[in-house]
């Protein structure tokens, strides 16, 4: 798959100009951005808060009841969703007091076995946010700092930091779209996303600025390099995503490991976004800044 | 990778050698072994999530602000509230600015109704002189600013304030929840206010002070060894929050520990071995500094009301008073001993007298004194901790639950190494390449989980995520020597070669320098569970750039030189 994704991506990058290439991952992101813009301006968050920063309940166990069930058992608790997967039941409350609370857990526990319990005060959630919204900034501005530090030059620096960017928003808008919640799992993808979206962006740059040759040549074998690097870690992201998610197809007492399979997802999508952004928009970035600095006459 | 395969050309080489040392260091630290009744175990430590048991984490409450109040208005302020009548200022002397000062004040007032010794003693204000005339008390006080600061707000709050000196101010610590509109609020009738920095802003913070964090986690620590349950980890997280980690016990119970307070009481020696009740932890009110006085080292403590005359009671029902050295008293904590001396001649002969509410418990000189005092401040606020907490987020999974997570996790792992081991293969087509690096992958997870082994570190969710995170980093920086390596499709001179290897190397340092970046701010905002997360993705970057992929650079040149 690499390889031939590999060979259309190349021919394709050879016979468009610098401007449409940029064109198409641009518009992807402005559309990104509008529907998380929509999302905060309806919820006041640029994608939907999970449990871990909302504050709340998550009670999960192992049981042979429905949902539909459990739903009327526990809805004087303030719950806010109960689901199945397999046999396991995963119940979210919202925030209780914490004689309620206790006494919720004592009656689960006392009754369910393999219980997962998660609860985190609303003020904590709060807080939470905060400090995901600065790790996030910070993140973003250190990884910005040495790629100019790296490379000296600012076009093609602002290049790789408009990739990792847009590689973020694309992430998040697509959170959006497909209903994925904010969780310390998916900040945990956001902020991989950030290395690993830089290692491909670095390799262009690199083999496009420090080495002899045309920069479409340069940039056909860094793209065989860097596309080989994004597919193995796709392959082990779907891998991990399959196990983390959908065990419970085989045994259906088997839980899913939400932390995993959230990273899994945004990454994997990432990663996708991250293949056209370096591809496309750092390229044609790349490309038509080595053009405009390079005299006609050594290139003849 | 191991010994035997290296090829002849790299056994002069120092870099290989100590992957080789990391590894076989690794495996040492990891400790696999096997046992009929557990199967195939190690010495690596698993997180909750992975082992089963339940996490408490709890916030202190409180704030440190700086404050001014006028010490007339104070004085009348906490009288007035306490002998139910009004009070009439007739002096104050002494320095009364804004600062610290030795010194301290000297009030006089009068009042029409009559107080006792004993009232303005309660008080806790300081020293005081009481004359009676017709139906009029006047009351010399000698005080200072803090004291009435700190009496103030403690009542007024219901909490304890400490005050500690600042540079040329005082700064006081507020144990319990206050925000700074209700701060000014309270200092509004004592004509106070909360003092602004030379930037303006009001100097206030919430929290609490980093030794009393410490303190209360060392309480928490060691009320839950007192309950038997060992190696409980309780750990600060940040300036405000502690984690303490229940291993293998359900949150329900983990809480009711947390919840419950000590049970400690004070007994005192009638004959031999026997001794009597004299009062429980609830008769302490408060505990105050390890403090030392002519070279011993003190733990003082105050007794409330009952507490105080309930202690004389039986001083002099024992006999303690007039022989205090067979009538020893005793301190205990969950019925363990953790305290025994004698009533000082001082305090014995004026038990005699009256009641005694300040006590100081005497634990001897030296360090070691010093250590038992610190102890003993802790036993003495057993279950009461310092702080107003309140609960910020719990968890439990049970063990089996974890024991599935665990298997879960290994298949993933596994499944993705093999799902990358065949997009290289299908990629380079030559197992030349592909053995190379999947085996100097595999030498970078047991190198981290080595390392994990070494610091003891708790291998949970995150923590596997992040090694996940490495090795897909790993892969990629592999990736990226071997196109470089093969840069025109076959295998240069050596000249060439190495500076091949040294420009892949730099794209690679760059690489890992960026991610290593990124990850900074989790580790150093200690951010729950992420924590972890950053923490191993760094060391296996670290690990994977500094000591593993040089020598797959080398191996590889090595391999695909025979294979030609």
């Amino acid at each position: 798959m690499a390889v031939i994704l590999t060979e259309y991506l190349d021919s394709f990058v050879r016979s468009c100009d610098d401007k449409k290439l940029i064109a198409i991952p641009l518009a992807v992101l402005v559309l990104s951005l509008l529907v998380s813009g929509f999302v905060f301006a309806t919820t006041g968050a640029p994608v939907k808060l999970g449990m871990e920063f909302e504050g709340g309940t998550m009670i999960a166990f192992e049981t042979q009841e429905s949902a539909e069930v459990l739903e009327l058992a526990y809805s004087a608790h303030s719950l806010v969703d109960a689901r199945k997967t397999g046999d396991r039941a995963i119940l979210q409350f919202g925030p209780m007091d914490g004689e309620s609370q206790s006494e919720l857990e004592k009656a689960i526990t006392s009754k369910y076995s393999s219980v997962e319990i998660k609860q985190i005060g609303a003020l904590y959630g709060k807080e939470l946010q905060t400090q995901a919204l600065i790790a996030l900034c910070l993140s973003f501005i250190g990884m910005a700092l040495v790629v100019f530090l790296i490379f000296r030059t600012a076009v093609p620096s602002l290049a790789v930091v408009l990739s990792a960017f847009s590689d973020i928003a694309i992430a998040i808008g697509f959170m959006n779209l497909v209903g994925i919640e904010l969780s310390l799992g998916t900040v945990a993808a956001l902020l991989m996303l950030i290395g690993y979206s830089v290692d491909s962006d670095i390799l262009l740059t690199t083999r496009v600025l420090k080495r002899r040759g045309s920069p479409d040549e340069n940039i056909g074998r860094a793209m065989h390099t860097g596309i080989t690097m994004t597919t193995t870690t796709l392959a082990a992201l779907v891998v991990m995503y399959i196990v983390s998610t959908f065990s419970y197809l085989v045994t259906s007492s088997v839980s899913q490991i939400n932390l995993l399979s959230d990273i899994a997802i945004v990454l994997i999508f990432g990663l996708a976004a991250d293949l056209m952004n370096t591809w496309l928009l750092n390229t044609g970035i790349l490309r038509w800044h080595v053009r405009r600095s390079t005299p006609r006459r050594r290139r003849a | 990778m191991r010994e035997e395969e290296v090829p002849k050309g790299l056994k002069n080489d120092i870099r290989v050698w100590l992957l080789i040392a990391a590894v076989v260091l690794s495996v040492v630290m990891i400790g696999p072994g096997y046992s009929a009744e557990e199967g195939l175990n190690t010495d690596l430590n698993y997180g909750l999530d992975l082992e089963g048991g339940s996490w408490i984490q709890i916030k202190l409450q409180g704030a440190v602000t700086q404050l001014d109040a006028d010490i007339s208005m104070l004085v009348t302020e906490i009288v007035e509230s306490a002998i139910d009548a009004p009070i009439e200022i007739i002096s104050v002397t002494g320095d009364a600015g804004e600062g610290y000062s030795n010194d301290g004040n000297t009030v006089t007032f009068t009042t029409s109704t009559y107080v006792s010794d004993l009232q303005m003693d309660l008080l806790g204000l300081g020293e005081s002189d009481i004359s009676y005339s017709d139906d009029t008390s006047s009351i010399v006080l000698s005080t200072n600013k803090q004291t009435l600061i700190m009496q103030y707000l403690s009542k007024a709050l219901n909490t304890e304030v400490v005050p500690l000196f600042v540079g040329d101010g005082v700064e006081y610590e507020i144990r319990t929840a206050v925000s700074l509109e209700e701060l000014q609020a309270l200092m509004v009738p004592v004509g106070g206010n909360v003092l602004t920095g030379s930037d303006g802003a009001a100097i206030f913070r919430e929290g609490v002070r980093t030794d009393t964090r410490d303190m209360t986690r060392d309480i928490l620590s060691e009320k839950l060894n007192s309950l038997g349950l060992k190696d409980i980890p309780v750990r600060t997280v940040g300036e405000e929050y502690i984690l303490i980690d229940f291993a293998g016990t359900d949150l329900t119970t983990a809480k009711e520990i947390v919840e419950k307070p000590g049970k400690f009481e004070i007994r005192m020696q009638t004959t031999g071995n026997e001794s009597v009740h004299v009062l429980y932890g609830d008769s302490i009110e408060k505990v105050g500094i390890v403090t030392q006085v002519d070279g011993h080292w003190n733990t003082p403590f105050t007794l409330d009301e009952d507490g105080a005359f309930a202690l004389q009671k039986i001083a002099i029902e024992t006999g303690a008073i007039t022989d205090p050295n067979s009538h020893l008293l005793y301190m205990y904590l969950d019925d363990r001993e953790v305290y025994g001396a004698p009533l000082s001649f001082s305090a014995a002969s004026a038990l005699n007298e009256h009641p005694i509410y300040s006590w100081q418990a005497s634990t001897g000189l030296d360090e070691d004194g010093k250590t038992q005092a610190d102890q003993l401040q802790i036993h003495l606020r057993a279950g009461a901790l310092p702080v107003n907490v309140v609960l910020m987020g719990s968890g439990q999974v049970d063990a089996a639950l974890g024991e599935q997570f665990k298997r879960q996790v290994a298949l993933a792992g596994l499944f993705a190494l093999l799902a990358v081991a065949a997009v290289v293969f299908r990629r380079y087509h030559q197992k030349e390449i592909l053995l190379p690096m999947v085996g100097t992958s595999l030498c970078e997870v047991i190198i981290i989980l080595g390392f994990a082994g070494a610091i003891n570190w708790q291998l949970d969710l995150p923590a596997i995520a992040g090694i996940i995170a490495a090795i897909g980093t790993g892969i990629d920086h592999l990736v990226i020597i071997t196109d470089e390596v093969l840069y025109e499709g076959k295998l240069p001179s050596t000249k060439v070669y190495m500076e091949r290897i040294s420009k892949a190397f730099a794209i690679i340092f760059a690489a890992a320098a960026t991610t290593t970046i990124a990850m900074s701010p989790l580790v150093v905002m200690g951010f729950g569970a992420l924590r972890g997360f950053a923490i191993t993705t760094i060391v296996g970057v670290l690990i994977g750039v500094l000591i593993a992929r040089p020598v797959y650079g080398k191996v590889i040149k090595v391999v695909l030189d025979k294979a030609e």
